[in-house]
């Protein structure tokens, strides 16, 4: 019994025939499934090349795996099949639990806890996976056909997972506790780092095919025009493209329940969420070559709930999001949210599918570092930082009843020109600091905030109080910054390009008190390039917030913002900021040559 | 125990003490876990700390008062 409805398959229906021959027994999981055989299929086809098929790892090597990662996600599901086949394959009870509590300890050799360590890594922490995580794997002496299949059954792993949450199984034997090895996730976790420069991919050994020769190829290159990366970076296996060929046939492009644009929805907005810059760019294209324009795309990435889908859809997306990226919160409430828009049980099943496909395309990608296809159009706040967020923009700031500028501004309005200078006196601080943050080493920059107040003055007649007067003449010193700016350089990209720009790199250790290690001076030079180097729409949110320390608030007024989008922003900015000092304040005797 | 990408999903909120107990606990857990997140937490706090101190474009003291002078002086000249 599962969250979704079942129905009875012919006891000849082959999937459920061959686990019967190579577990002994047919999962639950895929019991949950018997509305869409041709789902089950193409798992089944996906589990018996990636998980049956003995190549480079032994079965008992990916069983680990699975075990350890679903372990990581408290998956009691699929911790309790694996350990289950684990058994079967001659593992003891007490090995189980060693590796379970601290593989680092048990008794397996170093270079499969190293295998552990990366399916771990790449299970749970993918944005930090690099080149060098491959390297190291290699020095084990595994070959690029081993980390394929760790990469894969990491990534089977992730797609099985999500399915159970989707669709709450009952586990197939008596469940496994997971008491969880704090211990042991605790010593994973320190262990994780980046290498700090992204090298760039594919991480992994390949064998060119073409169209012409391969028949996987000519099936991708007659769907989507192109063969994705993500597949030729998979070469090696010529066999698990033929079953990835299948999921993506059985899944993806069929139209019977799902239309197509509501599945690359899906793609789209959990890989956003997931920091997944090549699956986003893919989806963005897919969903442009089905009649979507780049606009209504990139606001699905940014944030769905902010566009004009159905009620319906956003639901859907709501759904998918949270099974993917917050599997711990995801609830049989959230299906029976979603079955109250009425999209019907094959459907949401296909929903749950379709997510869980992501997942696997997902990690996959971050294990094998494939580079985009496509040049990203846009690098995309992190919107997926704010995945649910659904607040509206604000028609004016929260304490506009208290701007303490109302009166003198209302004698201005009747005509008292000098009741104006008291205006001017408390605020050209920051005018001037707007200014001079956005438009660096200027000189006139006391002319331009001049320049200003004089446009606030003759414009005041407008001003209806619908914000604080402050916020009104900060938006026009925005303004009037901005447009200087774009002026004195008309060619400087508005967008930055760096598809790894939402990834956090730097990951050395700060010194204790940053502050002491340089002058005072020294540390505003510092800080005032950084904010310099900073993207306008970054530098703006960070100019409003952390320097002239406006309210979030006031800053979405001034800026003319959705709170959440203010808010992603701001946290970009000031990761790209953390990104770029940070060279400056690592521990001292810590930095790198 | 939340993902890295879970937990970066609320880091802004984290960072502005704007999340729920729940919400701060299982952040929390996480950080309690993973290094990398804890440097990066670290780090972020470090730097908004630097740059709101920082005067680096401040108008200086002496200069508001010219600013209100010449302001004033241009808006009477043309009213």
């Amino acid at each position: 019994m599962s969250y979704l409805q079942e129905t009875e398959l012919g006891a000849d229906f082959a999937p459920f025939a061959a686990f019967r021959e190579h577990f002994g027994f047919v999962p639950n999981l895929f019991r949950a499934q018997t509305l869409l055989p041709r789902a089950i299929e193409a798992e089944a086809g996906i589990a018996a090349t990636v998980l049956l098929k003995q190549a480079a790892l032994s079965r008992t090597q990916k069983e680990y795996i699975l075990l350890k990662v679903a372990a990581a996600q408290r998956n009691t599901y699929c911790v309790t099949a694996h350990h289950h086949m684990l058994r079967s394959l001659g593992a003891s009870e007490d090995q189980l639990n060693q590796v379970l509590t601290d593989h680092h300890r048990a008794n397996i050799s170093a270079a499969d806890a190293a295998l552990l360590d990366f399916a771990l890594k790449l299970g749970q922490h993918a944005p930090w996976v690099s080149q060098e995580d491959i390297v190291s794997l290699r020095n084990y002496g595994f070959t690029d056909d081993a980390v394929l299949e760790a990469v894969l059954v990491t990534g089977l792993t992730n797609f099985l997972c999500t399915l159970s949450v989707g669709l709450g199984p009952a586990p197939d034997f008596e469940p496994k506790r997971i008491d969880s090895g704090e211990t042991s996730q605790q010593r994973d976790n320190q262990r994780l780092s980046h290498g700090g420069r992204f090298a760039s991919g594919p991480y992994l050994r390949a064998v060119e095919y073409s169209a012409a020769n391969f028949p996987p190829f000519a099936f991708f290159q007659e769907q989507f025009g192109f063969i994705p990366n993500i597949f030729r970076a998979q070469t090696l296996r010529p066999d698990v493209l033929e079953a990835e060929a299948g999921v993506i046939r059985a899944v993806l492009l069929t139209k019977d329940l799902l239309s197509r644009v509501q599945k690359e929805r899906i793609l789209l907005v959990i890989s956003a969420a997931n920091l997944n810059t090549y699956c986003v760019a893919v989806h963005c294209e897919m969903l442009r070559a089905l009649g979507v324009s780049e606009e209504d795309s990139d606001q699905i990435a940014v944030d769905h709930n902010q566009t004009d889908l159905s009620e319906a859809d956003k639901a859907l997306l709501d759904f998918a999001l949270k099974l993917a990226v917050r599997p711990s919160e995801f609830q049989f409430e959230d299906v029976n949210l979603l079955r109250r828009q009425g999209l019907g049980e094959e459907r949401m099943l296909e929903g749950v599918v379709m997510t869980a496909l992501t997942n696997f395309l997902n990690t996959l990608q971050m294990g094998l570092g494939t580079i985009p296809d496509f040049t990203p159009k846009r690098v995309f706040t992190p919107r997926d930082l704010y995945p649910s967020v659904k607040e509206s923009r604000p028609m004016s700031d929260v304490a506009v009843s208290q701007d303490p500028d109302t009166e003198v501004v209302r004698r201005v309005q009747a005509g008292d020109v000098d009741a104006f200078e008291e205006l001017v006196r408390h605020h050209s601080r920051r005018v001037f600091g707007i200014l001079a943050g956005l438009l660096g080493n200027m000189d006139d920059i006391r002319d331009v905030t001049q320049d200003v107040f004089l446009k606030a003055f003759e414009h005041i007649g407008s001003f209806q109080g619908r914000s604080k007067f402050s916020t009104w003449l900060t938006s026009i010193a925005i303004n009037t910054g901005t447009q200087l700016l774009r002026e004195s350089k008309p060619l400087e990209p508005l967008e930055e390009e760096d598809d790894e720009g939402f990834r956090p790199r730097q990951i050395q250790n700060w010194a204790e008190n940053p502050e002491q290690l340089f002058a005072a001076s020294q540390r505003d030079e510092l800080v005032r390039a950084a904010v310099l180097r900073l993207p306008e729409k970054y530098r703006v949110v960070v100019l409003l917030r952390d320097l002239e320390q406006l309210s979030t608030e006031e800053a979405a007024t001034a800026l003319d913002l959705s709170i959440a989008a203010l808010k992603a922003r701001l946290l970009r900015g000031r990761l790209m900021l953390r990104e770029s000092l940070a060279k400056h304040f690592i521990c001292p005797g810590k930095q790198q040559p | 125990m939340l993902t890295c990408a879970e937990f970066l999903a609320e880091f802004g909120d984290y960072l502005e003490d704007a999340v729920s107990p729940e919400v701060r606990a299982q952040l929390e857990d996480h950080l309690h876990e993973c290094k990398t997140c804890q440097v990066i937490v670290d780090s972020t706090r470090k730097t908004i700390r630097i740059v709101t101190e920082s005067g680096c474009f401040a108008l200086p003291e002496d200069k508001v008062e010219p600013i209100v002078k010449d302001v004033m002086a241009r808006i009477r000249k043309k009213h």
